[in-house]
């Protein structure tokens, strides 16, 4: 053909590609920039290819947003740091369109480019172009500067400097409340880079303005600027400037701000330092426990143990465990989830007296909370208290509830039970387990193991029997593998249920199994069932054993994959149904790398060039791609040897 | 609570403060005035005044206005002299100052009751028409409507359920509703009130109230927003000094919405008002106008929830186009911009905004555009989704449209033939085919020649798809050796001369 012969012009390729009405094919050759880049040298990329970039911006966003992640990159493209400065038109461009996610792109990439240029060039190119889009007359250029003063101000000559922190000054008063989020989303970034001085002065106005901000959109982030800022105060400053604004803030009308405040509280303690925290805070944190909104309880008491941390414990005990003592009984099951998930850690906080005596009513009143997340929350933290409580009293107390939890009505909590019993089993010693909660574990044993109609209902609630093997494997290998082989026709039973997830586990465990007890014992326990299985008149089954062998085969290895397993899956491409076909030619894809390439080309591809004429289109579908990949396998030893020809003839 | 919402007030802050500072002296006077009113009126009432006295002495001390003297707000209209109405008026208005808590029904119930009572009073006083609103009067009304209107919306309530498609959920009602309803009612009173003095109704109802008024547009409760949709379009109508002010502040809602949280419960409102003040908007439009079509309307085919307020937004821009046809390619381009890849409930509703819009374009502004924009109906035309290539086929049926096509007949048929011949071969959909071979059969007969040189173009493009599609492949290896050839050259000549390896990797490519 002619067009062989021409000579290759990597930009008119660009182009031409880019002038494409399929989005893809566009999408494509924006990721393979670097491709043209490279083949145009680093000269031509510079002259050529970047100004064109430049003006290549009115495209689909998708296909900017490539654009504005390549450019990130491709320093090494245009020669190197001394020319990093030619990508940043491209970006500014970028930096100014509609979409939100390619603006935040471009910014990100400026940052990257910027963060490695060399200080005069910043001074040179970047320092204009955070100003241009700064005044820039569209909303969107403005919100994009705010994320880039950080970078440049520190190369900033003085005069600059200050005409920086001016601008940025306006930048929170603009008239456009998205600008003004903007720059308060930037300003503890900016800030960090700004000197001490100009910081109490400039920037502590400029952050007072934003937290007095008419829209509860730009208050609320103001409220991580607190945290970000304090950290770079002085103390005395920061208790002086900051502390009253989270006071506020903690008092604010809108809900959405004071529960920031409350989801931000650590970092605001840890801002404000523990002595103020203890003397101010507190009031405004109990506020928080009691607000009106669930929302802002729900947040305050997930920071109940984190606080307490910060105080000392006669504190905590006066003012915190009273508001704890009534969110455990509050009208949102969030807020007593949130709470149940955190007061275990409480424990060492206060010490034991005040534990036993204060804690542990509210630990068991959760526990028997009608909410199960609650009592679950609790149940997964029972080692906290056990190292402030010792075992004995853990014991007496809890364990009673425990045991009443495991017979719950509700499944997911036997469940939890039961899968926190390895963990408590760990926690509480070898000994403590044998004594208390080994004969309990036995007798769910025993429950499923002589009660086969329990069992299959057990397996229903997923994969307690699982957890059940797994504990026994504490005790003693002997009962375990007399459990495993009761357990392998539990799995029978779990095979024939109908939710997708408890087949998909039962496979799985299937699996896990064999890796446990190695090829020999599956051959033995396992593979009878498959075979029987394979021909069960539900296709759900069959379908479920054929992705059972899939997950099996890399288990037991080629051969006995070969001769056991492939010659079901072979048999079952000749189903009735459209959906196991499918998958058979889904197995077989999974079986070539694990198979002999003779068996491949002998008994897998035969199977799937038939299966790949049939009349369904999705098992043709899946035949053709499984047949692809197995042509890729042997395309890719022969592209290996060809390209090391290939590197020959050179 | 109430102070925080005052201090949102700038002007009102001041005359707050000297009303407390006139506390103590005015409060002698209260007592008195009290006093006197009863004597005045006679028995009939003094049976009242034991209940109402404990009431009036929490209401008055913060409520007085300086130079005003107070009257018991239990008392009626009817039972007082027509200069006393005033000052009655203004402590009626200070009593519905106080908001209680309605989630709970029994509690206040007595004072909630009294509330509403004076409520309802209250607007059946100004709807006498006989009232004169004086500056205190007014500053009280405006006092009490925010006290009372703007309020920060709870958090919505949590669901279990995933994804947060607002369109079939319940609507929210808000418990506070029996109040809320006749303070509404009494502000858009307030507003319509034809002997109104604008002058100092205007600083009163500033930018900031009209602020939180948008605010409140993001309520859950439809009849609140229906309430609002109705006093912001009269408030627009009637101070002219704040419609820019207002335009922009929806534009920022917009914006918000449309390119931060995608979430807004009143857009379908704000739409509608907007849809009566585009009607209005003086010819030629201003460049503000125009912005505010692309920068704002158009961005809104975008979220997901547009169907919520797509009706209301075609309304819009049919609007717009209905002033100047000038628009019709720009809103096209727009469209086919924002136009739904995946979402076919969407795309049905973009065609008929588009069949809209296009009746109503000429042949200039349709020719502008016809190209993207037919490129985009061939694939609506193949959609898998029937009701996408039905609607899509349903346009030719439209006698403006068809007339463009067929007067641009050259250049549209080449775009949408393929995807005709497609459906026929492969389109799952009965309907679809018949609509298909309908438009064939017309095609046919517009222009038979057209037609065959199309089939043949086809059959040409078929069978070098694959070609082009080699050629890609081969023009992008080529590149790829080229590129690692340079890269191989530069770093072993140390990042010489690139231009020259790249040609002779070229040409050993080539060979």
């Amino acid at each position: 053909m002619a067009m062989v012969d021409q000579p290759l012009y990597p930009i008119a390729v660009l182009i031409d590609e880019l002038k494409n009405e399929d989005i893809q094919l566009r999408l494509n050759s924006i990721r393979r920039l670097s491709t043209i880049a490279r083949a145009l040298g680093e000269e031509r990329t510079r002259k050529e290819l970047i100004p064109f970039l430049s003006e290549n911006n009115d495209d689909d966003d998708e296909v900017l947003l490539a654009m504005a992640e390549e450019l990130g990159v491709f320093i090494p493209y245009v020669g190197g740091v001394e020319h990093a400065n030619v990508l940043l038109p491209p970006l500014e461009t970028l930096c100014t369109v509609e979409e939100t996610c390619v603006r935040d792109k471009a910014v990100e990439s400026l940052c990257r480019i910027g963060a490695q240029m060399r200080e005069q060039d910043l001074v040179e190119h970047f320092i204009p172009l955070v100003k241009r889009l700064a005044a820039g007359e569209w909303f969107t250029a403005r919100v994009s500067s705010c994320g880039l003063f950080h970078i440049v101000y520190p190369s900033a000559p003085e005069v600059v400097k200050t005409e920086l922190r001016a601008i940025y000054g306006q930048l929170c008063q603009d008239d456009m409340p998205m600008v003004r989020r903007s720059a308060a989303t930037n300003l503890g970034k900016f800030a960090a880079t700004v000197e001490a001085p100009h910081l109490k002065s400039d920037i502590m106005s400029v952050f007072e303005d934003l937290t007095q901000d008419d829209q509860d959109s730009v208050r609320l982030l103001a409220v991580e600027g607190c945290a970000a800022l304090g950290k770079l105060l002085e103390p005395q400053d920061c208790v002086a400037h900051i502390l009253p604004v989270i006071v506020n803030f903690s008092q604010d009308k809108s809900w959405r701000v004071r529960y920031m405040v409350a989801n931000q509280l650590y970092e605001l303690c840890e801002a404000v330092g523990p002595d103020p925290t203890r003397s101010e805070l507190v009031p405004a944190y109990v506020r928080l426990l009691r607000d009106n909104e669930a929302e802002v309880r729900i947040a305050a008491a997930g920071k109940v143990t984190k606080f307490s941390r910060i105080l000392n414990p006669e504190l905590a005990i006066q003012h915190i465990l009273p508001c704890v003592k009534e969110l455990s009984t509050d009208s949102s099951q969030h807020v007593r989830s949130a709470l149940a998930s955190v007061i275990m850690g409480m424990a060492p906080v206060l010490g034991k007296d005040a534990t036993i005596e204060q804690l542990l009513p509210i630990f068991l009143s959760l526990l028997k909370d009608e909410f199960p997340d609650v009592r679950l929350n609790i149940i997964s933290k029972l080692d906290q208290v056990n190292q402030v409580i010792g075992i004995d009293l853990l014991s007496q107390s809890l364990l009673p509830a425990i045991v009443e939890l495991a017979e719950d009505r509700h499944w997911r909590v036997r469940l939890a039970i039961i899968e926190y019993i390895p963990l408590l089993a760990s926690q509480l010693g070898v000994g403590f387990f044998d004594d208390k909660l080994g004969a309990l574990c036995m007798q769910w044993l025993k429950d499923k193991l002589e009660r086969n109609a329990r069992i299959s209902r057990e397996c229903c609630h997923g994969v307690d029997l699982d957890r059940v093997v797994h504990l026994t494997s504490l005790w003693s290998k002997e009962l375990s593998s007399r459990i495993i082989v009761d357990r392998s026709s539990s799995e029978r039973l779990a095979f024939s249920l109908h939710v997708y997830s408890i087949r998909d586990a039962a496979a799985n465990n299937i699996k896990r199994l064999a890796e446990e007890f190695g090829p020999d014992w599956a051959m033995q326990h396992i593979i009878p069932q498959v075979l029987d299985m394979v021909t069960d008149p539900h296709y759900l089954y069959r379908m479920t054993i054929l992705q059972a062998i899939s997950l099996l085969a890399p288990v037991l290895g080629s051969e006995i994959t070969s001769s056991k397993l492939l010659p079901l899956v072979i048999n079952a491409s000749k189903d009735r149904v459209p959906n196991i076909k499918f998958n058979v030619a889904k197995v077989l894809q999974s079986l070539i790398p694990i198979v002999d390439q003779s068996v491949v080309e002998n008994s897998i591809r035969p199977c799937l060039v038939e299966l790949s004429e049939d009349p369904d289109v999705d098992v043709r579908f899946f035949a053709s791609q499984a047949l692809q990949s197995s042509e890729q396998v042997l395309c890719s030893e022969k592209t290996l040897s060809r390209s090391e020809m290939g590197f020959d003839d050179h | 609570m109430i102070k925080q919402i005052l201090s949102k007030l700038p002007k009102k802050v001041p005359k707050s403060d000297s009303s407390d500072s006139s506390r103590s002296d005015s409060s002698n006077s209260t007592s008195f005035g009290n006093v006197f009113q009863c004597t005045n009126v006679g028995s009939t009432i003094s049976s009242k005044l034991n209940v109402v006295k404990r009431v009036s002495s929490v209401v008055f001390p913060a409520s007085m206005s300086a130079g005003v003297e107070a009257v018991d707000p239990c008392l009626s209209f009817k039972d007082v002299s027509n200069t006393q109405k005033q000052s009655l008026f203004i402590s009626k208005l200070n009593l519905c100052c106080k908001v209680y808590d309605m989630s709970d029904p029994d509690k206040n119930s007595t004072e909630q009751d009294l509330k509403r009572q004076t409520l309802l009073e209250l607007v059946d006083y100004v709807s006498s028409g006989s009232v004169k609103f004086t500056e205190p009067a007014i500053a009280a009304l405006c006092k009490m409507f925010a006290t009372n209107l703007f309020r920060v919306f709870p958090p919505k309530f949590r669901t279990s359920t995933t994804g947060g498609e607002t369109e079939d959920e319940e609507p929210m009602f808000d418990p506070a509703w029996s109040h809320l309803q006749v303070v509404y009612d009494l502000l858009l009173q307030f507003i319509n009130y034809n002997s109104l003095d604008m002058k100092v109704a205007k600083a009163h109802i500033d930018h900031a109230f009209i602020l939180r008024l948008l605010d409140l547009f993001d309520s859950e409760d439809p009849r609140e927003r229906d309430c609002l949709k109705t006093i912001l379009h009269r408030i627009y109508g009637k101070f002219m000094v704040h419609r820019p002010f207002i335009r922009k502040s929806v534009s920022n809602i917009i914006y918000r919405f449309v390119f931060e949280t995608e979430r807004h419960n009143g857009i379908a409102e704000l739409l509608e008002i907007f849809g009566s003040v585009i009607s209005g908007f003086a010819l030629p439009l201003k460049e503000e106008h125009k912005i505010f079509l692309w920068k704002a309307l158009l961005p809104l085919h975008k979220p997901k929830s547009v169907g919520i307020y797509h009706q209301q937004l075609t309304y819009c821009v049919v609007q717009f186009i209905d002033k100047d046809q000038r628009l019709a390619s720009s809103v096209i381009k727009g469209l086919l911009k924002y136009w739904p890849v995946t979402n076919s409930q969407k795309e049905l509703m973009f065609i008929s905004e588009l069949e809209e819009i296009l009746e109503m374009t000429s042949m200039a502004e349709f020719q502008n555009i016809m190209v993207p924009l037919f490129r985009r109906m061939a694939y609506c035309l193949n959609s898998s989704h029937y009701q996408v290539a039905e609607r899509a086929h349903l346009l030719w049926n439209n006698e403006h449209i068809l007339n463009l096509i067929t007067q641009n007949r050259q250049v549209i048929l080449p775009l949408v033939f393929s995807a005709l011949v497609h459906n026929a071969q492969s389109h799952w959909n009965q309907a679809v085919l018949n609509l298909t071979q309908n438009i064939r059969k017309m095609l046919t007969q517009m222009d038979e020649e057209l037609v065959a040189a199309c089939q043949r173009r086809i059959e040409e493009e078929e069978s070098g798809a694959s070609a082009a599609a080699e050629r890609r492949r081969v023009t992008w290896e080529r590149l790829e050796a080229a590129a690692a050839a340079a890269g191989v050259q530069s770093s072993s000549v140390g990042g010489g001369d690139v231009l020259v390896p790249v040609k002779s990797a070229t040409c050993s490519v080539a060979c």
